[in-house]
């Protein structure tokens, strides 16, 4: 029972004439709120705002991109891939892939093995190598296309369809005669 | 026939809960108890169904029946016995029919828990529960059925036709098992980590245990029962669901931080952040649920909350599972998209009309109006809009912005780190302020001047903290602001549990150590909360330290040379190549010895992981780090590779403080224990006549 004793007390005063009177200083109180959270949306918008574009795209379009930061997803051609251990240098070649699919590993296979689809150098600077950064997986990276005509990786993501899709086996376990 | 089991298991376990839903409606709205009796009982034949289908699925994995098509995606032969049975949720198929299980046991316990203690509401219970569980159930059945399996259908060439399908078609015949068994897939290598034993449970518990407090809180609705039965139904329900996603959360955060070699543990990716905005809501349901319980009042925001909470465990499952965005996390592009955006939107537009209805006939009006902007209820108030706000802006930077900006403009945006870390860091600084104020505050008016005084010990006990940080050497402004502001917040749950047990020990005339056990154990949800308090304030800690502060060097190394970093001494001795793991892999691993001021601390032990691949498969290699721990930091090595001379490459991290976020995060697990554990009948009668006193004397109890 003495419980209760230190417990801050329910003031008696009359609290809903209080309320309604002090309602206004809920509103501005509300709105000064919603500014702050609307300015910090708007504010982060602006410094961590990219344009996701294909390869294709950022080459047809390199002066409107100049500059700026932007996250471009491509196909990685596995024989371009130098990986410089010692100084975490990482230097390999995209190529463009089609921005509507229905399966990922076909569209990979597809795009690396297409002799039209443009292609761009990549180098990404102190980065241990991702486990999958290997032939036909689908690098999705943040940078800046250099002058050089290089893109220089800042953050790189990779997706390996082989390890997320469950395709089922081939048809090398209907033997014949089974 | 284990596929046969568990597939009618499985459609049987579909019925029950179609049957179980529909019946209790009727039951409820003709006022006929046989029927609510029938829809109870199907409902709770729901789960045990679902268990004889989950655990044909298991022994499939265990004893390698790879005619199963999902056994053979993800175990092989090399599969370890563990990883078989962690594989159960290691894949889109099998991991929604452990959720559907674990979603019947959740309903399961519920009912028989409440079934008499709540006998207007339960109806309208099962038949949200067993609506929402039909639809999981639904979309195993008929779209990611684990239990196919692989046929050849012969051909006239000889050569057959492999095809997938539950039964047997025509003239069809098993394949060979060992041909099956050469080409099976394996479990991804990055699930294969202990955690997996437990980081998927935890979070799936997490995300489906807000089923209970949503459904409680629709059949309040429904029900038209509004006064604060599903409040009090539901509070232990949402405590233990909102435990299990915080450990889910941390455990996915130590997993990243054990495998990923990058040395971080939250990389705001949109899937850590689907997990994330069901936490931020159900934390603010949490707190506001008390001013409804305590004042009658925001009984519209709390329904808006529990259904907000729901509502975004079922978009973050659709965006996690349908392929919608792209994520190390997320699972294949499936077909499940669909159906699971229309019953998210279907659940929202439902939820929402019905407290539209309710509140357009006044049965949700607040008993009590806000007594001062100072008043406890405010302050709640004002929490309660910090964690929503966090929630939609990390909605609108993870799904919003990329989702709308391809519609407007045909051109996909997306939001990096520099948005989420300028949005939330104001918003969580605010939150941690609002942590150290609002404890202090009392329900009702109450003016500036005594929440001053009230204040003031641990403002002064914080400032001379903050001093003694800098001392050591800490001069970064906003490092010393946010430790303050963390610290403000511990140090006012801290002097809130002493004061508790001092008045206690006053009152009652006890040792001050009984006292203090006393206060935990007759108001264990007031100082259970304290606890978790506390454990937010160590978890922050470590953030502020672990991210500020991190240290990182790259090296080469030959045999016997050492790097020096931040005070330590690392020394290649040896390295063995070409070791082989039980589960096939093969390792490199260096053995490095750590010292600090001449005397060693421990060896290291990081690997380079190769991990065998099927023969149209590319093998997975994997960089496991090894770290030496201590509450000052972590010691972070990572093999990076061997070099044509045989030197070796090592990049190293130092994370400062870090380990106070896994510390922090068993505190927080611990305060909820104590929130949540059930109390005893002597004990709740002794609360109910301490509350009954206390309010004769105008004085409430938190």
């Amino acid at each position: 029972m003495a419980q209760a004793t230190w417990e801050k007390s329910v003031s008696s005063a009359k609290i809903t004439s209080k309320a309604s009177g002090g309602r206004w200083k809920f509103l501005i109180g509300a709105f000064l709120i919603l500014g702050a959270v609307g300015y910090l949306v708007v504010s982060g918008m602006l410094s961590g705002a990219r344009y996701y574009i294909s390869v294709a795209e950022l080459l047809n379009n390199s002066e409107r991109y100049a500059g700026q930061t932007v996250r471009v997803s491509g196909a990685v051609i596995g024989d371009t891939i130098a990986y410089d251990s010692e100084n975490l240098l990482i230097d390999f070649t995209v190529v463009s892939m089609p921005e509507e699919y229905t399966n990922l590993a076909d569209a990979l296979h597809y795009a690396v093995n297409d002799p039209t689809a443009q292609r761009m150098q990549v180098h990404v600077d102190n980065q241990v190598k991702p486990e999958l950064l290997q032939h036909e997986a689908q690098a999705i990276m943040t940078g800046t296309m250099g002058t050089d005509g290089i893109f220089y990786v800042s953050e790189l993501n990779l997706k390996c369809p082989s390890r997320f899709t469950e395709d089922g086996p081939d048809q090398s376990i209907a033997q014949p005669g089974v | 026939m284990l596929a046969e089991i568990g597939y009618i298991s499985l459609a049987l376990s579909f019925a029950a809960a179609v049957f179980g839903a529909a019946a209790s409606l009727y039951g409820a709205r003709r006022k006929q108890a046989m029927w609510i009796d029938s829809g109870r009982n199907a409902a709770l034949l729901t789960f045990p169904l679902l268990l004889v289908s989950t655990l044909a699925l298991l022994v499939g994995l265990m004893t390698q029946d790879y005619q199963i098509s999902y056994v053979w995606a993800v175990t092989n032969p090399t599969t370890p016995m563990f990883y078989r049975v962690t594989a159960l949720w290691g894949s889109q198929q099998g991991s929604l029919l452990f959720w559907n299980l674990l979603m019947a046991g959740f309903a399961f316990v519920a009912l028989l828990a409440n079934w008499k203690l709540n006998p207007r509401l339960m109806p309208y219970f099962t038949v949200y529960s067993m609506l929402t569980l039909a639809f999981f159930i639904g979309l195993v059945l008929f779209l990611e059925n684990p239990f196919e399996r692989y046929w050849i259908i012969p051909g006239a060439d000889g050569v057959g036709e492999v095809v997938q399908a539950q039964f047997a078609p025509a003239n069809a015949v098993a394949p060979e098992a060992a041909r099956l068994a050469e080409t099976a897939r394996g479990l991804n290598p990055l699930l294969r980590h202990f955690g997996m034993i437990i980081h998927p449970p935890m979070l799936y518990l997490g995300f489906v245990g807000f089923l209970v407090p949503f459904a409680f809180a629709m059949a309040a609705l429904a029900s038209n029962d509004l006064s604060t039965n599903w409040i009090k139904a539901t509070r232990r329900w949402t405590l233990v669901a909102w435990l299990f996603l915080s450990l889910g959360l941390l455990l996915g955060g130590r997993w990243a931080y054990d495998v990923l070699g990058w040395g971080g543990y939250w990389g705001w990716d949109p899937v850590e952040n689907a997990a994330f905005i069901p936490w931020l809501v159900g934390t603010a349901f949490l707190h506001s649920v008390m001013i409804q319980e305590k004042r009658g009042m925001l009984k519209v925001w709390n329904m808006f909350l529990v259904i907000f909470t729901f509502s975004s465990v079922i978009f973050g499952t659709f965006a996690t599972r349908s392929g919608l965005i792209d994520s190390v996390h997320s699972f294949a592009r499936s077909e499940i998209g669909a159906p699971m955006f229309f019953f998210w939107a279907g659940v929202t537009i439902v939820s929402v009309a019905l407290i539209v209805v309710r509140w357009s006939q006044g049965a949700l009006k607040s008993e009590h109006g806000f007594a001062g902007v100072l008043s406890r209820e405010s302050l709640f108030v004002l929490n309660n809009v910090v964690f929503v706000a966090l929630a939609l802006a990390i909605f609108w930077g993870s799904f919003g912005a990329p989702i709308i900006t391809e519609m407007v403009t045909g051109t996909d945006i997306t939001l990096g780190p520099d948005y989420f870390y300028t949005v939330t860091v104001p918003l969580f600084i605010a939150m941690y302020i609002l942590m150290g104020i609002a404890p202090l505050s009392a329900w009702g008016a109450v003016s500036a001047r005594s929440l001053g005084r009230s204040i003031l010990v641990p403002v002064g006990v914080t400032l001379a903290a903050v001093v003694l940080i800098a001392l050591t050497g800490v001069n970064d402004p906003g490092a010393l602001f946010g430790y303050g502001v963390v610290l403000l917040a511990a140090f006012v749950a801290g002097y809130e549990i002493v004061r508790g047990a001092r008045a206690r020990a006053r009152a009652a005339g006890e040792h001050p150590l009984l006292a203090a056990v006393s206060i935990f154990t007759r108001n264990r949800r007031r100082y259970g909360g304290f606890i978790i308090h506390l454990g937010i304030t160590v978890i922050g800690i470590g953030v502020i330290g672990s991210t500020l502060f991190q240290q990182e060097t790259q090296r080469t190394l030959a045999i016997g040379e050492s790097l020096q970093f931040s005070g330590y001494e690392l020394r290649l001795d040896s390295m063995e190549y070409g070791q082989i793991a039980d589960d096939g892999r093969q390792m490199d691993i260096a053995n490095l010895t750590l010292k600090r001021d001449d005397e060693v601390l421990t060896t290291l032990r990081p690997r380079h992981d190769v991990f065998p691949a099927a023969a149209d498969q590319q093998p997975m290699v994997m960089n496991i780090p090894s770290a030496y721990g201590t509450l000052e930091n972590d010691y972070y090595v990572l093999l990076v590779g061997v070099q044509p001379s045989g030197a070796v490459t090592f990049k190293v991290y130092v994370n400062p403080l870090i380990n106070l976020v896994w510390w922090g995060g068993l505190v927080l697990i611990a305060g909820t224990l104590i929130a949540s554990w059930p109390t005893g009948q002597k004990a709740e009668a002794r609360q109910r006549v301490a509350n009954a006193v206390a309010v004769q004397r105008g004085q409430v109890t938190v």
